[in-house]
């Protein structure tokens, strides 16, 4: 068991030189964070109204895997609702929609024809069809017959956005070989890959302009399109959104907590929470190294409203409420990710804090070896202790319980208790119930020889991790879940060896790893499949 | 707090005004004055339950309710407990792959597909057993296609503090990997059943501006669809089935959302058959649990009341749910622990152990509320609940075992007169499979050739006993 680089030999250079293999991704329907996004760049309006649009199911921590992303009633009902809405915004500014097409001068039929051509591109991510722009003129004469020509772009728009070729990545360029393998996505296919990998959202005019242009030939020139990407400001959400949901700190706002035992965690600081991370993982790749070991290490805190009080620290508040970055005081021994308060929270039970979970997520997301399961016969029962005692000695009881408890939560209780100075909101504790914290632990059973023996404290568990080279693959893997939506396969290992090596040659820079999914075989090709 | 009012003007307002409009007639005008339509009701609660306290005493005819489901006294006549229901061996420990996933998740995505979840590696359980999601289509989606009743929702997925979008939040799927999300906004789903309401004149008469979105509609449904068929051709057989699912959920709300223009849109003179009156809720607040639920039950009822559907799932949080109960007192102290670790306390006394049940009693108590306002409902000789047949289910047996062989199952109503009721069955000492309590619903709802439902490790045919 265990998965390419972690537990299992990654291929030789000379195997994956021959290798024709690919792994098939389910055709991808855009996330609800895409689809904002997406209209964001298309429309230009406020697309609050997507927040109808059902989320999306999780899978292995992630919200894009493609195999469970279908559209279902409500789904369907949405989308028609929302497209009107959206359709009728944007309408409103009927001229820079469309580019000011004079009506008067040109005809209004040659103007929608123009729309149809200009805007199918961008919201299909590749040139009309003349199929397509029958389609959207369809569309348009059925708002435009008995209405003004404003209604028949509104129209149109709402055809567009309803269509499968907006809802769905589709990658369908025939093979030219049909023995092949393996077919290599051309160069609008690639646009799309890059600006959703980047961006969260669908190709540009320039992005479409490159690929017509025949500018993402080579995996040179696509590393450093995406390098081109990545500079913009609008990857910095993408991007962060990748660390929200591998963090599970997405989930603060579906998180509650006892409101008598934690009267502080409101909605204020629950939304001071969740801009947290995505503030500090901005300010380390733009501002600073870029790098894992930082984001696993770094003691500050980005605050902005409550959020001070949890870190027990004075900030000044920005103007625009946007988190402020401020150093944390060394005897909480605070140390990235790990150990800010809303990671903590979500790794945690509304009642207490839970030491299994913040272990089992170093073991599943950092060290990729989820403990195995329970064994079929155990009381899973939870340990009966005395009211007042730490959770060091109600988890005594997993040892105490014999072998079939013990030989997993042996795995994770030793790393998991290292943050018990941080209660089920994060805040630091000296004590916990009114006893001495021993947050001395042990990580076992790793890939990484190194990586293994005794640690005391968070600070050093995330020394640790910072200069693992199986945390480093780990990481890799897990962005290559969340980049290629779906769950890595057999014929994988190559672009799972490509990924992770570079990842590592980069000493873990973040941006590199991004662009290194570029120069993957995953990245570039699919199966042939036969219709 | 304010009720909240959804006038006129409100849902013309919104983006989401102008639902097809559907007479409001309730179910019996609907469908002809002499016959009910029977409905099939899905409701769960999470986290098991504890079987000393839930089963009832006494004989099959002659039985008293225990402290658990003392709530529902009032509806014992119309009670089932069905004990002994396990779940089929894939599901099962150790048999069959019935080890992917966890307890919860399998006892989720298994309640109503009796199959086991797909194996693969893309979702790791609580108890970090991996698996993929349900494998098969769920009895609700089944019966929504079989019987394709003619009301304006096929089938109706309701939610209250659901929140979760895993594994263990799901327990309806339209096929392996489709799982159905529960819609959980109140106001959303008053808007979605009774917006249709607003779009007539007083006249009674089609609002144009209406009558025209529809035909744009109906011209934007077409070209979709027509280009989904199409790319049908150009992919896989997977990605296909994916599109024929994005067409079959197209051709579900065609109806109500591109209308009939022409016909009018009726005045609704179904006596019995209302919107309710919501309150607000904040969904996000635990301590709001109570009013968000009514909200939905309410809605849930007047949904199946004036026929708008038939097939109903109704969820409360999630599986496996950590939800809070500080709204609840024990020894007049509020329940501070989560729902979840309460119900792995095995003591048999202490603070837990009455928080445990006092939880699982406040959930009877939704379930009596939800039977009351069914019950309320007059059909003919009998009443909305008698024709419908409630299926009360969780994902879990006895709770601190995670135990999958002895389901908590009751049902309520007898699908008008089909299902024989005010009865204790106890099939203990030869334990039957869920898949043949999913056959024997089916059979109640009038799909009387199904011999078969979920993974072929259950066994066949329905529980004969139940229509005896």
């Amino acid at each position: 068991m265990g998965i390419p680089g972690i537990g299992q030999p990654l291929p030789s250079a000379e195997t994956c030189a021959k290798s024709q293999d690919v792994e098939r991704t389910p055709l991808r329907r855009l996330t609800r964070t895409e689809y904002t996004n997406s209209v964001r760049d298309l429309l230009n309006v406020d697309v609050s109204a997507t927040a109808d649009i059902p989320a999306d199911e999780v899978t292995n921590g992630f919200d894009n895997n493609a195999a469970v992303l279908t559209v279902s009633s409500l789904h369907a009902e949405k989308y028609v609702l929302v497209s009107e809405t959206l359709a009728k915004l944007a309408v409103k500014n009927l001229s820079t929609l469309t580019a000011g097409c004079d009506t008067a001068a040109k005809g209004e039929d040659a103007c929608a024809l123009a729309f149809a051509k200009s805007f199918g591109r961008r919201a299909f991510r590749r040139p009309t069809t003349a199929e397509d722009e029958r389609q959207l003129l369809a569309a348009y004469s059925a708002g435009r017959t008995g209405g003004s020509y404003a209604e028949g772009i509104e129209v149109m728009l709402r055809a567009a956005l309803q269509s499968s070729n907006f809802l769905y990545r589709l990658e369908l360029t025939p093979a030219t070989d049909a023995a092949a393998k393996r077919i290599p996505l051309n160069q609008f296919e690639l646009a799309s890959r890059l600006s959703y990998l980047a961006w969260g959202s669908g190709p540009d005019d320039a992005l479409l302009d490159a690929a017509a242009k025949g500018e993402l030939g080579t995996k040179d020139q696509v590393a450093a399109k995406a390098r081109q990407l990545l500079a913009a400001p609008k990857a910095r959400a993408a991007i962060g959104g990748f660390f929200e949901q591998w963090t599970s700190t997405r989930r603060l706002s579906i998180t509650t907590k006892n409101s008598a035992q934690f009267p502080a965690y409101t909605t204020e600081l629950r939304d001071a929470m969740a801009k947290e991370l995505p503030a500090f993982v901005n300010d380390v790749l733009w501002n600073g190294d870029g790098q894992l070991s930082t984001l696993l290490t770094s003691p500050v805190a980005f605050v902005s409203g409550p959020l001070a009080q949890v870190y027990g620290v004075q900030a000044p508040a920005s103007a625009d409420g946007s988190p402020v970055k401020v150093s944390l005081p060394a005897n909480q021994q605070r140390a990235g990710l790990l150990t800010q308060a809303g990671f903590l929270s979500v790794q945690g039970h509304p009642d207490q804090t839970s030491p299994v979970l913040r272990g089992k997520f170093v073991r599943a997301m950092l060290l990729c070896q989820p403990p195995p399961p329970p064994p079929a016969d155990v009381d899973i029962s939870l340990p009966t202790v005395d009211e007042g005692a730490t959770a060091r000695l109600r988890f005594a009881a997993h040892e105490s319980a014999g072998a079939s408890c013990a030989g997993c939560h042996k795995l994770m209780d030793p790393i998991g208790l290292t943050f018990e100075h941080y209660d089920a909101i994060g805040q630091y504790r000296e004590k916990d119930n009114g006893q001495a914290l021993d947050v001395s632990g042990e990580i076992l059973a790793t890939s990484d020889a190194s990586l293994s023996g005794a640690f005391n404290g968070p600070a050093e568990l995330a020394a640790k991790l910072a200069s693992s080279q199986q945390v480093r693959a780990c990481v890799a893997t897990q962005w290559f879940r969340f980049a290629s939506g779906r769950t890595e396969g057999g014929n994988d290992a190559c672009s799972l060896a490509t990924l992770q090596q570079a990842f590592d040659a980069a000493n873990g820079d973040i941006i590199d790893l991004i662009v290194a999914t570029t120069q993957t075989d995953a990245f570039w090709y699919r199966p042939q499949v036969t219709p | 707090m304010n009720p909240l009012r959804f006038t006129r003007r409100n849902l013309l307002r919104g983006g989401l005004a102008a639902t097809a409009a559907i007479p409001l007639l309730n179910a019996r005008h609907a469908i002809g004055d002499n016959v009910s339509p029977t409905r099939f009701v899905v409701f769960t609660t999470p986290n098991g339950t504890r079987n000393s306290l839930f089963w009832p005493t006494g004989t099959e005819k002659s039985f008293t309710l225990n402290q658990i489901t003392k709530p529902l006294e009032a509806y014992k006549s119309k009670l089932t407990f069905l004990k002994g229901i396990k779940l089929n061996d894939s599901l099962q420990n150790g048999a069959l792959g019935g080890t992917l996933g966890s307890e919860h998740a399998r006892g989720t995505g298994g309640m109503l597909t009796a199959r086991p979840l797909n194996a693969g590696k893309d979702f790791v359980s609580f108890g970090n057993t991996t698996s993929g999601w349900g494998s098969g289509q769920s009895l609700d989606q089944y019966l929504a296609t079989k019987l394709a009743p003619p009301t304006k929702f096929k089938s109706l997925q309701l939610g209250v503090h659901v929140r979760d979008t895993e594994v263990r939040a799901r327990i309806s799927y339209t096929a392996s990997n489709q799982p159905v999300p529960p819609r959980e906004d109140p106001k959303d789903v008053f808007t979605t059943l009774f917006g249709g309401m607003t779009t007539t004149t007083p006249g009674g008469m089609t609002d144009p501006a209406l009558a025209r979105l529809w035909a744009q509609r109906k011209s934007v449904f077409d070209l979709s669809n027509g280009e989904t068929q199409r790319l049908m051709k150009l992919v896989g057989a997977e990605d296909r089935a994916k599109l024929d699912a994005h067409l079959t959920a197209m051709r579900d709300i065609e109806q109500r959302l591109v209308g009939t223009p022409g016909t009018s849109g009726g005045t609704g003179t179904g006596t019995t058959c209302s919107p309710p009156t919501l309150a607000a809720a904040d969904l996000g607040v635990d301590d709001q649990y109570l009013q968000a639920g009514k909200n939905q039950m309410d809605l849930a009822a007047a949904a199946l009341a004036c026929d708008q559907t038939r097939i109903l799932t109704f969820q409360w949080s999630y599986s496996e749910s950590e939800h809070l109960f500080q709204f609840l007192k024990v020894n007049n102290n509020a329940i501070s622990g989560n729902h979840h670790a309460i119900s792995h306390d095995f003591a048999s006394s202490g603070t837990n152990f009455l928080a445990y049940n006092a939880i699982q009693t406040w959930y009877a108590e939704q379930v009596a509320y939800f039977l009351g306002k069914l019950d309320s409902y007059q059909e003919g000789d009998r009443t909305l609940l008698d024709n419908t047949v409630v299926l009360w289910a969780t994902e879990i047996g006895e709770s601190t075992q995670h135990d999958l062989t002895m389901m908590p199952y009751v049902l309520a109503g007898s699908a008008g007169g089909a299902i024989s009721t005010g009865r204790y069955l106890d099939f203990s000492s030869a334990r039957k499979d869920n898949n043949q309590l999913l056959v024997s619903i089916a059979h109640a709802m009038g799909a009387a050739d199904l011999n078969s439902f979920g993974d072929p490790s259950g066994a066949t045919g329905p529980l004969s006993v139940l229509t005896a």
